[in-house]
Order: structure tokens, then sequence, then C-alpha cells
């Protein structure tokens, strides 16, 4: 594992460490720690960045904010360090209590169902991440507004909130996947994919309803189609 | 050589305009052409001997309707017969499977419009930004509120726009009691409101709102015995009552102008006042004023309406229709379509006069419409059995109309295609049935087979008469072109098709027919069931089409076992089980079969001897005595008077042990015990057992 925390270390490592922050071999496992061999005085941007490029490395999340980074010793410090010297090391006699004043690098978590027992059953749509669009996922809303000179791409997605939302809750607890929404010249189509849990004649009241209601609001033609499923299509469990 | 030749004809190819797709390459197809062209055209005329003197006619521009394209592309894909009507959601839990399932869930659909247009009139505000380019009317919501509120004629003309009857009656009155004149032409249009709903508000369930209000104003005032009075006059469609609001708006004007006698003419006959209508009429002509077609139109109607006899309305219609002519008034479509209208009340009176109608009609010009010819074909074919020998009209009108596309003229066009086939099925002639398909077919025609009941009266009296009278093979044809697309089978016509494929010896599709009924919601239905397993059992086929027929028949027990589930008395169909054990029997499932034995007790069904017969040939195929006594006993049980015969045959076939032949023997004693009990009553069943 990268980033293996100084801290872990022992003392006489530590110092050690701290010793060969000159050269090149020190902080081997630690690649964008080491600093570079020229560095007398840092540079506050060079601070800045390798106190950034630490953080980055560390993976996983960690349950406190680690910031590494190296800081000016003391005057009054063994001047055998070097000018870099590891915060929380033992060998200072102060407990420093240090300032963390960079940005927080927290895990991603964006459209991702969380990673349970192996009982949580997640369709295919769950199970992909964001970034498998465009390979094993495809897009939930297609439209021109993202394409080279066209406009008005806000404006799609903020009628796409709405119409999810919608239609989310005028079929209560009906809908099997998220919806597919397309739009095609100048209409739209709501495509839904719904349980078979309400009688066939109520889901057409359902229908007639949004299509009128949403062409009514967006002032263009709004068409609902539906596909029914017995139950929702479990792709794995997670 | 060969390279120019192909170039040449490549060149002819593409010169050739295809006839559908190339709108857009038409103008570049007659660039090229004009610049194939174009050499000899700027050749000089001197230079005889090559050119051979093309003339260049340069075409006028075509002109394109809008969707031109798409109604090209349209025409080249025929209806889909396996997909259900494009209104229902494409999902096989979506798609209706009977005709009352289709009418549910348009009008489910409808009723979620209704019920979205009530929120968005109910809270317009949300509903006013326009980001339409051009501006959509019908998406933006609709006001019911009279805005303005002050006493004056604008308002009085916005609640006249809006429909509101006793509002506008009431704004009236306050602008008399004001002393404000109130203009001729909005007189009038209160007028045309009061007479066209018969001084009643419009009704119920045209705007949300107004239903909540007079309900509220119902209860409100002492109007509650004239409440169901009310909702009978809706039914049948307001009566005028006398001295109502429009009489008495009318008679406190003060000048009248032509118009105004117009409008309460016609309410007047649309109410059911004709009385009052011809009085009024008289009237008119006092003040030397001259009537126009609609109210002609109107009169003509209230001719009819009066209680006389058929000679003296028809008098008085021809008395109309000369002051008609002296009042240099024309006559237009709803003239003669009403006098035909009238006439079809008058029976047998009205052929003459219709016939007359007609001529008078072609001699005017005037082309007749669909509904012409349906008041024709009801007045000619007024009952079903054709008693004194049926007219021929319905060829004269055929040929006719063979080819021609209408539009909508008449509300009543769209019963034409309705009586014409009923007319068709009654004559049984199937080449006048396939003319009027044809000429459904022919155009836009198609729009006129009227709402959904009467789509499927159309179907089943075409589907009936093809199974009567059409090849078997193109009935089949029709039958999976028709059904379920079209309409759904009622299981009258899939009897008809099951006595179909019985005359034409099909009786292999048999199975595929079931399959097919059940979808089309059939499964219970317990005439259609006995008769598809009375032809399956009536003759020996070959062991395949056999086993066929015992699956088919398994599947149908099952619906009966179902239903039984159901209900809490078994009611099987004696013929049902008959059917079902001979086949199984059949079949060589004779486990099955013999279960279906016992169920005849319990059932409290009797066998028939034949199938006993079967039993008995079948337990000495698999030679097994005890089966065979078996069924004697059965046959004891019920006191069936074949006892004696299958006891005697067992005899004779089986080798039997000596216990087995007394117990025969104890049997047979038994029946023709009861036998001799009931031989005073019937000799001739003991004739008939032995």
């Amino acid at each position: 594992m990268r980033g293996v925390r100084l801290r872990d270390l022992g003392e006489a490592e530590a110092r050690q460490v701290g010793a060969r922050a000159g050269t090149e071999q020190a902080l081997e496992p630690q690649g964008a720690c080491r600093p570079t061999a020229a560095a007398s005085q840092p540079l506050p941007h060079q601070e800045q960045r390798l106190r950034f490029s630490v953080g980055k490395l560390c993976g996983s999340r960690v349950s406190e904010p680690v910031h590494w980074y190296f800081k000016k010793a003391p005057p009054w410090c063994s001047p055998g360090l070097g000018p870099w010297v590891l915060c929380w090391s033992h060998v200072l006699p102060c407990a420093w209590r240090a300032l963390h004043i960079s940005a927080m690098c927290a895990k991603n978590r964006v459209a991702r169902v969380r990673v349970g027992k192996g009982d949580k059953p997640v369709i295919y749509e769950e199970a992909h991440v964001p970034h498998h669009i465009a390979h094993p996922k495809s897009w939930l809303s297609l439209h021109t507004g993202n394409l080279d000179g066209q406009d008005h791409a806000a404006e799609r997605t903020v009628e796409d909130v709405l119409l999810r939302k919608f239609v989310l809750g005028t079929f209560p607890g009906c809908l099997a996947d998220q919806l597919v929404l397309q739009r095609r010249a100048s209409q739209v189509e709501v495509c839904a994919l719904v349980l078979r849990q309400l009688p066939a004649h109520k889901l057409y009241f359902l229908v007639g309803y949004s299509e009128a209601l949403l062409s009514h609001f967006h002032k263009c033609p709004v068409r609902v189609h539906l596909q029914t499923v017995p139950s929702k299509a479990v792709c794995k469990h997670i | 050589m060969a390279a120019a030749a192909s170039a040449r004809c490549l060149g002819v190819r593409c010169r050739l305009p295809l006839p559908l797709t190339s709108r857009r390459a038409s103008p570049l197809g007659r660039a090229r052409s004009c610049r194939f062209y174009s050499g000899s055209a700027t050749l000089p005329k001197g230079e005889g001997a090559d050119v051979t003197g093309i003339e260049v006619v340069i075409p006028k521009r075509k002109t394109w309707d809008k969707v031109a394209v798409l109604q090209a592309l349209a025409s080249t894909v025929n209806r889909d017969t396996t997909a259900a009507p494009y209104a229902f959601q494409d999902d096989p839990y979506l798609i209706p499977t009977s005709s009352v399932e289709s009418r549910s869930f348009l009008l489910a659909k409808k009723s979620g419009e209704n019920a979205a247009k009530f929120i968005i009139n109910l809270h317009p505000k949300y509903f006013q930004k326009d980001i339409a380019e051009p501006h959509i009317p019908c998406l933006m919501p609709e006001c019911f509120e009279p805005q303005i509120e002050d006493i004056s004629e604008a308002a009085l003309q916005e609640r006249i726009k809006l429909k509101k009857v006793k509002a506008s009656v009431d704004m009236f009155d306050q602008l008399l009691q004001a002393g404000t004149t109130v203009s001729l032409e909005t007189t009038n249009s209160l007028l045309d409101l009061l007479c066209y709903y018969g001084d009643q508000e419009p009704p119920a369930d045209y705007h949300f709102q107004q239903s909540e209000k007079s309900e509220e104003l119902e209860e409100a005032s002492e109007e509650n015995t004239e409440k169901p009075k009310k909702k009978a006059g809706q039914q049948l469609g307001a009566t005028w009552r006398a001295k109502n609001n429009a009489e008495r708006i009318f008679a406190l004007m003060p000048e009248k102008n032509a118009h105004s006698y117009y409008t309460m003419i016609r309410g007047m006959v649309k109410h059911r006042a004709p009385v009052q209508a011809l009085n009024l009429y008289t009237e008119l002509l006092n003040n030397r004023l001259h009537a126009d077609v609609y109210t002609f139109n109107s009169l003509i109607e209230a001719t009819a309406m009066m209680n006389e006899k058929y000679e003296e309305k028809w008098n008085n219609m021809l008395e109309l229709l000369k002051q008609m002519a002296m009042q240099k008034v024309k006559p237009n479509l709803q003239t003669f379509n009403t006098i035909l209208k009238c006439l079809r009340r008058f029976y047998a009176f009205g052929k003459l006069p219709a016939l007359q109608t007609l001529r008078e009609m072609k001699a005017l010009g005037i082309e007749p419409s669909l509904a012409t010819y349906h008041y024709i074909i009801q007045l000619f074919y007024q009952h079903e059995s054709p008693s004194k020998g049926s007219s021929l009209v319905i060829y004269d009108i055929m040929n006719e109309l063979m080819g021609k596309k209408f539009s909508p003229q008449d509300p009543d066009d769209d019963m034409f295609f309705q009586s014409a086939m009923r007319v068709c099925s009654s004559l049984k002639d199937l080449e006048l049935a396939y003319q009027v398909h044809g000429l459904l077919n022919t155009g836009d025609n198609w729009k006129f087979i009227g709402p959904s009941h009467r789509r499927n009266f159309y179907y089943s009296k075409f589907f009936s008469l093809l199974c009567l009278m059409e090849q078997i093979d193109i009935t089949l044809k029709w039958y999976k072109d028709l059904i379920p697309s079209v309409f759904f089978p009622h299981s009258q016509a899939l009897i008809d098709l099951l006595r179909a494929l019985d005359v034409a010896n099909r009786l292999e599709v048999i199975p595929q027919i079931w399959k097919d009924s059940k979808e089309y919601g059939h499964t219970f239905r317990s005439n259609l069931k006995e008769e598809i397993l009375m032809l399956m059992a009536r003759d020996q086929h070959p062991p395949e089409l056999q086993v066929a027929f015992a699956d088919c028949a398994a599947d149908i027990k099952s619906t009966y076992e179902s239903q039984d589930a159901r209900q809490t008395a078994p009611d099987w169909p004696a013929g049902s089980l008959n059917c079902i054990a001979v086949l199984f029997l059949r079949a060589g499932r004779a486990q099955e079969a013999w279960k279906m034995l016992g169920l005849f007790k319990k059932h409290n069904k009797i066998p028939r001897n034949e199938l006993l017969n079967e039993f008995m040939d079948n337990a000495k195929a698999s030679n097994s005595p005890a089966q065979a006594i078996e069924i004697v006993r059965l046959a004891s049980a019920f006191s069936l008077p074949v006892c004696e015969g299958l006891a005697q045959r067992v005899m004779t076939d089986f080798a039997i042990s000596q216990e087995q032949k007394e117990a025969l023997g104890h049997l047979t004693a038994s029946a023709s015990d009861s036998d001799s009990d009931s031989s005073s009553d019937s000799d001739g069943d003991i004739n008939e057992g032995k």
C-alpha cells in the first residue's frame, strides 16, 4: 500500500528518514513524498504541491484526515535533521496540534450503491457506476443539447429532473428502473419500466394524466411509453 | 462503349424519378433533366438533320402538401395484423383482450386526461409560462370564469361566449333594469345560446367548475322537484317549456330581425315544440321576412313531428318546399337529408317519395352523402327478413358508390356502413359485402366506420357472412387478418367459424381456434366449449390428430375444473363429459378416461350408450374383464337399459370366472327388475336396450 504512515515507523527509522531527507533513497515506498534533492529551502508552492500530492496517494479513506507534509523544523530541534521534518514524529519534544488547512479528499459517492453484506439486490443500472457510462451503461437522457454548437443543455436537465420526479410520484411504487427520456423533434418520450402492481386500467389512467399534465406544462407533446415487468430485474447482489 | 452504355443507363436510372421517395431529389432530377436536354434546346434550329425536334416543355412547379412525405411513406406501410391498435401501450399486460377491456382502457386514458385538465384549470398560474414557438393555444390553461364583473354589454358578451346560460340571462335582465339598451347582435347571440341549450345549462361534464356550481344551486334552491325531470329531460333532450327565457326575451326585444326568428324557430324544433315553430314561421311571413335554408330544414322536421297522417305530412312538406322555391332559397344537402330522415318513419309510404327526393337532389346537382344512402337503405330494408321480396336498391347504391371518396358532411354519415353490412348479411350476398368492404377501404372512408360498437357490429356481420359463404382458406386468411387486431369476435362468430371448418372438413384447426378463444376472453363460454368438444368427438380421426384433440380436451377439462373451484355447485354439461371421455379413450389415455367415468356420478349426468360401447371396446382391446364388469356395474348403477346388452356382450366376448358371472347375473337382474318396473312406462327403451 502506498503511503505507509511514517508514524508507524519507529523512532529510529523516523530519524533516519529525516536524515536521509536530502538523499533520494529515502522514502522509497512513497514516491511522491520524496522531496527533491536540491531542495534546501522549501518554496511555498513546492510545499503546497507535496502536501496535495501526498494526500492523493491515500487511495482508501482513512479514519482521520492525514495530512502529510513537511514543515520547516523549529531551530531548536536537533540540527542534524534537514529542513524537512515530520509532523507527528515522536522525535519532537513538543506535541504539535497541526492545523489542517488542505482540502478533504473524500471518496466518490455519486450514483453508487454501497457494498453491503451480499444481500442487497441491485439492478443493472445501479450495479454499474457512472464511469461505466458509454461502455456497459448508456445514457438515461438523450438529447442534442450537449453536442457541439447546440444550446439549452441546462434547460433540458432541469426538465429532466421535473419529469423524473413527477413520474416517480405519479406511479407510486411501480417503477422498476430509472426513466429513459428521449427528445425527438420537439417531443419528449418518457420510457418507463413499470411493475405489474396496478391493474391495467389504472395504469392507463395514470398514463393519460401524466401525458396531459406534462404536455401542458412543457408546452410540447409528451408521450409516455410503458413496459411492464413482473419484478425488478436483479443483476447481482452486493 | 460498355462503360458509356452503363453510365448512360445509370444516368437514366438516376433520372427516373422514383415515385414515392424522391421529393427532395425531384428539383435535382429536373435540373439534371434540363441539363440533359439543354444541349438540344440550345442547338440552333437550323441543324435539322440531327435534332429530332424535341419539344421542351418545362412543367409547372408542383406544390406539395406539408405532410406529403409522411403521406407517401405511410402509403407504403400496411396495417400490422399482429399488433393491437396504436392507442394502446405495446405490452402484453396492457393490451386488451376483449372489446369490453379495450373500451375501458380507452375510457380510463381519457378520464386521466380530463383529470389533468381539471388540475390545470384549477391552478392556471403554474402553466402560464409559454415557451412554445409558435404559440400552441390548446396547451394553455382555459379560463371558465367571467372576468368582467360590472354590468355592461361586454360582460354579457363574455358570459355568452363562456356558455353560461343563467348568468347571461341574469346579466341581460340587469342591463334592462338599468335602462341600457342591448344591441341587436348581442340579443341575437343571447337568443342563439338560449335556443341551442333549450334554456338549460350545458351538459354537466363540459366544465368541471360549472358542475360544482350547478350542484350548489340545485341544493340551495327549491328545484328538488325539477331535478328528476331535468335529468330525464337531459337524457332525451330538453323540452321547450312555454314562457321560458328565450320566449320572454324574444317578446321583450324592441326590434327583431330575421336572425331572431331563425334562432327561435330552430330552437323550438330542436326541443320538440313544432306547433310554436310553425306559428312563428307564419309570423315571420307576416312581417314580410324570408326564411333561410337552415330554418326551412327545421320547419321540414317540424311538419314531420306533428301528429298527422303520412299523406298530410308529406303534402305539408311539399308545401314548404314550394314556398322555399318561391322565396328563392336554394336547398342544400341538409334539406334533402332531413326529408329522407323524416320519410324513414313513414314505412312503406315513404319509398316513392324517397326516390323522388333522390332524383330531385341529382337534378339540382347536390352530391348525396353517405347519410343519404343510409336513410334510403333503412327505408327499403326496414325488416330483417325479406317478406315480400326485398328490393334491389342496394345493388344500385353500391354500383353508384364504387370508388368514391367521401368527406364528412352529415352527422349520420357513420351509420352507412353498418346498415349496408346488415343488408348484405340478411341478403346473404358475399360479393356485395366485398363491395361494401372495398368502399370502406377506399381513400379516407375508413373514418366513417363509426364508434367501436358500430365497428364491432360491422365486422361481426362481415365475418359471419364470410364463414357462411366463402371458401375455408380465404375465411381463415380473413380470420388471421381481422382477429384480434380489428375486432374481438363474439362467441357466436367463433361458433360460425367452427361450423365452417366442419363443412370444409378442416377439423385439425380446432385446437388452434380454442387457443385463440382463450385469449379473447371466451375461456368460460360453455356453448363454445360444447361446440368444440362435439366437433372433435364426433368422428374417428388419424392418431396424431387424435392426440392433439385429446390435449385440447384436457385443456377444456381444466377450465371446467377451475370454474368449479370458483362456484359452489359443480355444473358440467353432459355432452362435454361424454366428449371428453371419448376423446381421451381414442387417444389412448385410458387412465384419464376412466377418471372421467367416475365424474359422471359426481355431476349427476348419464353417460351415453355409444360411450359405454366404446369403453367396452377399449376393455376388450386391453383384454381386461375386470374393466368390462366395471362398465356393467356403472351402467346398472345408472339403471341404463343398455346394461343388459353390455352384460351379454361381456359374457360372450370375455373369459370370465364363475363368480364374476354370478356378479354379472345379479347386476343384470337388478337392472332388468328396474327395467321391468319401468317397462310399462317405456317399451321403447327395452327394445332399444335389447
